[in-house]
């Protein structure tokens, strides 16, 4: 019918929006950053130095930081997001999941500029207590993270040990296997491609993680390995520089939301790649 | 080790674990209304005047630009997702370009906020010459939510059974019908509370508002082309500029508000999800 | 229409039906008298229920499907492109397996399918849910309760709501696709009953397993197998129920009638 088929098209354009809007961002953040590459040049741009004031737009430091910042969340982060899975779906009386499982929920909508704010006014004197440094810096920034990670971990965690076959569990069980040898032996290796899936999601949301991260990591251009000494990741330099930027300036800004969205674009196909992996 | 007392040991730290887990939640809840509390339930703060350089400012216009932003970005982004959601679950038969479409929508559910946000002040700042107001927040966070919205949506539409389809197709229903009055409305429930989810992404998004938005205003936004400030924003820009002398008091307030806005998205959307179930039950 | 079309409401010819690559049908032939009860019995996946979902065209929901060959109602051919599917469903109702009252009330149910040709008028709809509950013989179980929802009715009265609700919309053909396997004995018996009072009205159509329950109710019954897995399924016979049940021609017939295989 007529009617039918016009509804189709317009349901199938918001669907198609998805890909309308995947391309805009593209095409205005590559756009917007080509003067970058043409002016700048890669090199100058990968460089160590920063230093918009005298031309130099190296994001090296903030690379790094972006990179050091998400494998220390993960490192807190992703043990903590497993470990809260399996209890919350194999180890909880069911009353003790609900609550877990609605307090994860509240944790994933609580604003990052709130958890920002306690990372600044509790955890950074906290480090800079222990460490006598400032406190500013990759350490603070990956507790920070974990602790936004978490949700996104616990939740899809959670959902791939429930869709695993029960029968999986039974047979376990009836072998005479503990609940943690069945955990570790029969579980965790039957969810492996999703629980993978769902640390390579947390890790998203730790690269792309901006105001949080901005407010306690330090804010400094400067390339340290050094986790309590400032530095800055590229999301907290795009959201400090952004406003006030011109010029070659702003093209280089560009030119390093154009490095996050080809490091999302990295994470989406590793998640293709190890999902056909399983289906193969 | 024998195996019951490693499965001791591993229950014990599964438990410890469950316990930091929520021991987090609990810290931070217990520190935003320890921090706050007192000072978000004072009217003067809540729906008082902003102050720019002195001390003793409200955020009346804020917590009005936050509930605007989530209404507008809502009225965008529940047709667009739900239809979209309506498309692949209903319409679409699956093949290359689903395939496509799904592919483009993870994609998009990684892209980080501050790209979105950039993206949308090139969009609408540059390209369009607007200034910036709570219709641009509105559209970027439309898109910045298709993903996370439509999957939850398709969720609950999934969840229909078949045999309802089939009924109402076997009596002469087209599909666009069956899925207008047997589908949706059996759907309604678990789509109300898939909202929670984008309904605090918008409540606590400020990259993109600090971009889009506005971070300062001192008169409540009318129009959704006015400037304006959500509060999420409005902190972060408070704190990161110290301009005003009680700024902590202001971040802490604020804090609190956000979180019992929050919890009133999950109790409003709980409650609303509870009375379609039993609305559908009751016939009508 | 000549006169084997006034006689035999719904015609089947040289039909064949495929999901994607696998055939499920091979070369059906099968008329269906008016008025009548006619059965399709046969072990499962012989595809009786494929076969009776291609009579409203409801394998047209799923995707891949396709058949060749003819099937008229009153003699009109309904395989046809551009042909309204919509009003055939509605001339040729389906009661299903499992009974799938939608989650409304008992009334909300019953009008479903008038309103959407339509019919507002309340009193209009009022009349028709009472003629229609009681062509199903529920109306005295659920008159004071019209606004319950129909899913808290029991298994069998679900059923009988799924009836009703197919009447509400006058069909000509009633499918009966296995529709006691999932109800109790009880409810199973009044199901019966009630399809022996709609044959003066109606052309039925029943898939069942229940041998008993073909003989009971059905005045025509046709037998289809698959041969080896994987093969399309076929009618090996179709006759009068009585001689089918006493003195069938194939021994394959008599073989699944009385319980060697299957």
């Amino acid at each position: 019918m007529a009617r039918e088929k016009y509804i189709k098209m317009l349901l199938m354009a918001c669907a198609s929006l998805s890909f309308l809007a995947i391309l805009l961002i593209f095409l205005f953040i590559f756009q917007e950053s080509l003067p970058a590459i043409t002016r700048i040049g890669i090199p100058n741009l990968f460089s160590a130095a920063w230093n918009p004031d005298k031309g130099q737009y190296g994001m090296l430091a903030f690379l790094i930081g972006t990179l050091l910042s998400t494998l220390g969340g993960l490192l807190i982060g992703a043990p903590l997001g497993i470990g809260t899975a399996v209890f919350l779906d194999q180890v909880a009386p069911s009353r003790m999941a609900n609550v877990i499982r609605r307090g994860v929920e509240l944790l994933a909508g609580i604003p990052s500029v709130v958890i920002g704010w306690f990372g600044l006014i509790i955890l950074v004197p906290f480090i800079a207590r222990i460490t006598g440094s400032a406190g500013y810096g990759i350490a603070a920034a990956s507790v920070v993270l974990a602790v936004m990670v978490l949700p996104t971990i616990t939740a899809l965690g959670a959902e791939t040990l429930r869709s695993l076959p029960p029968e999986l569990k039974e047979a376990s069980v009836a072998m005479g296997a503990t609940r943690w040898q069945t955990i570790r032996k029969v579980l965790l290796p039957a969810g492996k491609e999703g629980i993978l899936v769902a640390v390579v999601l947390g890790m998203g949301r730790a690269i792309g993680e901006t105001m949080a991260v901005q407010m306690v990591v330090g804010n400094s251009s400067q390339l340290t390995l050094n986790p309590f000494q400032p530095t800055g990741t590229l999301t907290s330099n795009l959201v400090t520089n952004m406003g006030e930027a011109v010029g070659n300036f702003r093209a280089a800004l560009f030119a390093q939301a154009l490095v996050l969205l080809i490091l999302s674009m990295i994470l989406i196909v590793s998640i293709r790649f190890i999902t056909r992996k399983k289906e193969a | 080790m024998d195996a019951r007392k490693a499965d001791r040991i591993a229950t014990a730290v599964f438990w410890a674990i469950g316990i930091i887990a929520l021991g987090i939640l609990a810290f931070i809840v217990i520190e935003i209304f320890a921090r706050g509390l007192i000072t978000a339930v004072k009217p003067s703060f809540f729906a008082g005047k902003p102050q720019a350089l002195k001390e003793g400012g409200g955020v009346g216009p804020m917590v009005v630009s936050t509930i605007y932003l989530v209404v507008l970005t809502m009225l965008i982004s529940f047709p667009i997702s739900v239809g979209a959601a309506i498309y692949l679950a209903e319409f679409a038969r699956e093949g290359r370009f689903t395939r496509f479409i799904r592919f483009c929508l993870d994609s998009l559910g990684t892209v980080p906020s501050i790209v979105f946000a950039i993206f949308g002040m090139t969009l609408f700042l540059f390209y369009l010459n607007w200034r910036t107001c709570l219709l641009a927040g509105a559209i970027t966070m439309a898109l910045l939510n298709l993903p996370v919205f439509l999957r939850s949506a398709e969720e609950a539409l999934r969840q229909v059974p078949l045999t309802y389809r089939e009924a109402s197709m076997s009596l002469g229903a087209d599909r666009w019908t069956t899925v207008k009055k047997i589908v949706l409305p059996t759907a309604m429930p678990g789509i109300i509370t898939g909202t929670i989810l984008p309904l605090g992404r918008i409540m606590g998004e400020s990259a993109v508002v600090i971009f889009t938005v506005g971070v300062f205003v001192r008169a409540i936004p009318l129009s959704p082309f006015d400037p304006a400030a959500p509060l999420a924003g409005y902190i972060w820009y408070v704190q990161s500029e110290a301009v005003v002398p009680d700024y902590r008091t202001i971040v802490n307030g604020g804090a609190a508000i956000l979180l019992i806005l929050l919890f009133l998205i999950n109790f409003g959307t709980r409650r609303l999800s509870a009375y379609y179930s039993k609305k559908k039950s009751l016939g009508g | 229409m000549d006169n084997d079309d006034n006689e035999h409401k719904l015609r089947v010819k040289n039909l064949n039906m495929y999901y994607g690559d696998f055939k499920a049908l091979d070369d059906i032939s099968l008329d269906f008298a008016s008025r009548h009860i006619t059965a399709l019995i046969g072990p499962s996946g012989c595809g009786k229920s494929t076969l009776v979902r291609c009579l409203n065209r409801m394998n047209d929901l799923i995707d891949g499907s396709r058949v060749e060959g003819g099937i008229t109602l009153d003699g009109e051919n309904i395989l046809g492109a551009g042909y309204d599917v919509i009003s055939l469903r509605r001339r040729v109702g389906m009661v299903f397996q499992r009974p799938n009252p939608f989650p409304k009330s008992i009334y909300e149910n019953v009008v479903y399918g008038p309103r959407l040709v339509g019919i507002k008028d309340k009193e209009r709809l009022d009349s028709i849910v009472e003629d229609s509950l009681k062509k199903a013989a529920l109306w005295d179980e659920v008159k004071k309760i019209l606004n319950r929802s129909g899913q808290s009715l029991s298994g069998g009265q679900q059923q009988r709501l799924c009836i009703a609700r197919v009447m509400a919309v006058q069909p000509e053909v009633i499918l009966f696709d296995e529709p006691c396997s999932a109800i109790d004995p009880i409810s199973t018996q009044k199901i019966e009953d009630l399809m022996a009072e709609l044959k003066k009205n109606y052309t039925m159509v029943i898939v069942t397993h229940n041998m008993q329950q073909a003989a009971r109710v059905s005045d025509y019954t046709a037998f289809m197998l698959v041969e080896e897995q994987g093969d399309p399924g076929k009618i090996v016979e179709f006759g009068d129920t009585n001689t089918m049940f006493t003195n069938p021609s194939d021994q394959r017939t008599e073989n699944y009638i009385t319980g060697r295989f299957g």
